[in-house]
């Protein structure tokens, strides 16, 4: 079996983190707050967030709070931070994890700003200065990796037009976190989203999001924390508890384990390897008949690459690719509706490569010799 | 060719309304089922020259799609119309 969908979640995982999640399931349960049966549970916490702060470049990481993906840190962010949908700026590049709950804000029936990208997926930060100097907007969302094309947004450009203009800036790095440098501090962002189980080579169901010290969210959960608990209201005044139940700890754990893992590969390296990887995909197959590579243009991406043919659909592509010749990709809109209107893919969405640290050359050729054999 | 069992796809992204259901079959799929699978109506595509052949049947409201070989093949059909899904499941019990 090739597997190129680690877009989606990304397979293998490291075989430190693969035995991090065994032995946490084997040891004594991690209480926190709760039990002082494990004395590592604030260790295994606390060292997943500072490892955690090095790869998304922020300097407080007590600031970073778990939950099960980013899916539930962008529901908690944008409407934790309860502001009408059409005081919020976004993209047509978002993924349903940033539309839908914009779209489904509780009693709100308005609609938030699109800015346009052009037809290779990236989003001109002039866009946000035109609307921004409107006025109305408080807050800026945007996907800093698409998980269609791999367009990289230039975040640091964007969060100073948006930091200009008093708006909240909150970066969506699901796609980036754990294959790309990211500097939230130096870039402005107010709060990040992540998911453990792409890129960050965790396992499904662990993430989580960094939220700039004084800014306030209106949890989603309450419940047990483990402390305070004769408080039953929580006041403006008090700080709000973003972690209410238990924790995934042998999913944290295999976080940190998975954090370190690309701290001692080196982000820049692991950057630099899956370029060199998509650029030479983008080398073998764009000489195949019938086939037309997107977001190809030279400009910064992430490991993500999205192709159409005029032959058959990418589902159906998808289908022979995984049942003939054992090559898992994905196909469809990937979950991010609005992008192929402006990358030409249309309604059927594009079938989508992506990449991980493990993905070999041989398996690109792989992929390429299927392809070649399906469309001659 | 009999169809044996129906199971609800393990491709669950069912973006726009469709479902997808995997029809098991009690042999492996021949060209002879493959051709069969015709009479149901609709644009038919087989590509015989690959390794493995890969059919797909398009029809108003839903698509089969297989490879010859497996004994299985892949039906999406539209939500509102699941009627279809028994009749081709009936058509080759």
């Amino acid at each position: 079996m090739i597997y190129l969908n680690n877009a989606a979640s990304s397979w293998p995982k490291p075989e430190i983190v693969r035995k991090t999640a065994a032995q946490a399931l084997e040891a004594l349960p991690v209480g926190q707050y709760r039990s002082s049966v494990s004395s590592d549970a604030e260790d295994i916490l606390h060292d997943t967030r500072t490892r955690l702060g090095i790869l998304l470049g922020v300097r407080e990481p007590d600031r970073i709070f778990f939950s099960s993906g980013a899916t539930e840190s962008l529901n908690l962010i944008l409407q934790g931070l309860q502001i009408p949908a059409a005081q919020i700026i976004t993209t047509v590049t978002e993924h349903n994890s940033v539309l839908r709950p914009l779209y489904n804000l509780t009693g709100d029936a308005g609609q938030p700003v699109l800015l346009p990208c052009d037809r290779d997926g990236y989003v001109p930060p002039e866009a946000l200065e035109k609307e921004a100097a409107g006025g109305k907007a408080r807050v800026f969302v945007m996907n800093h990796c698409s998980n269609v094309t791999g367009s990289l947004q230039d975040a640091a450009a964007f969060g100073e037009i948006a930091h200009r203009y008093g708006l909240l800036f909150v970066l969506d790095c699901a796609q980036s976190a754990g294959c790309l440098p990211i500097e939230g501090d130096d870039w402005g962002v107010d709060a990040l989203a992540f998911t453990g189980h792409k890129s960050l080579l965790g396992v499904q169901g662990t993430g989580g999001f960094w939220l700039r010290r004084g800014l306030r969210l209106r949890p989603l959960l309450y419940g047990g924390t483990g402390r305070d608990s004769v408080r039953l209201r929580y006041e403006d005044t008090m700080p709000p508890d973003y972690e209410a139940g238990t924790r995934n700890a042998p999913g944290i754990a295999a976080l940190g384990a998975a954090a370190s893992f690309l701290i001692s590969r080196g982000l820049p390296h692991i950057a630099a390897a899956e370029r060199t990887l998509r650029a030479y995909a983008t080398e073998i197959l764009s000489g195949l008949p019938r086939l037309r590579l997107l977001s190809v243009d030279g400009r910064p991406h992430g490991p993500v690459l999205s192709m159409v043919s005029d032959l058959l659909s990418p589902a159906d592509l998808a289908y022979i690719l995984q049942n003939s010749y054992g090559i898992v990709t994905r196909a469809g809109l990937q979950c991010a509706p609005l992008v192929h209107g402006a990358i030409g893919s249309g309604a059927a969405g594009t079938l989508r490569i992506s990449f991980s640290p493990f993905t070999q050359e041989s398996e690109i050729d792989a992929l390429a010799d299927a392809l070649r054999e399906i469309l001659s | 060719m009999r169809i044996i069992e129906q199971r609800a796809s393990i491709e669950v992204c069912t973006e726009a309304g469709w479902e997808a259901y995997d029809l098991l079959t009690e042999q492996p799929l021949s060209d002879e089922d493959i051709e069969a699978l015709r009479h149901l109506g609709g644009s038919f595509l087989y590509l015989r020259q690959l390794r493995k052949p890969f059919f797909k049947l398009e029809a108003h409201n839903f698509i089969l799609k297989g490879v010859r070989g497996d004994c299985f093949f892949r039906m999406a059909v539209h939500r509102e119309h699941l009627a279809e899904l028994d009749r081709v499941r009936n058509t080759f019990m």
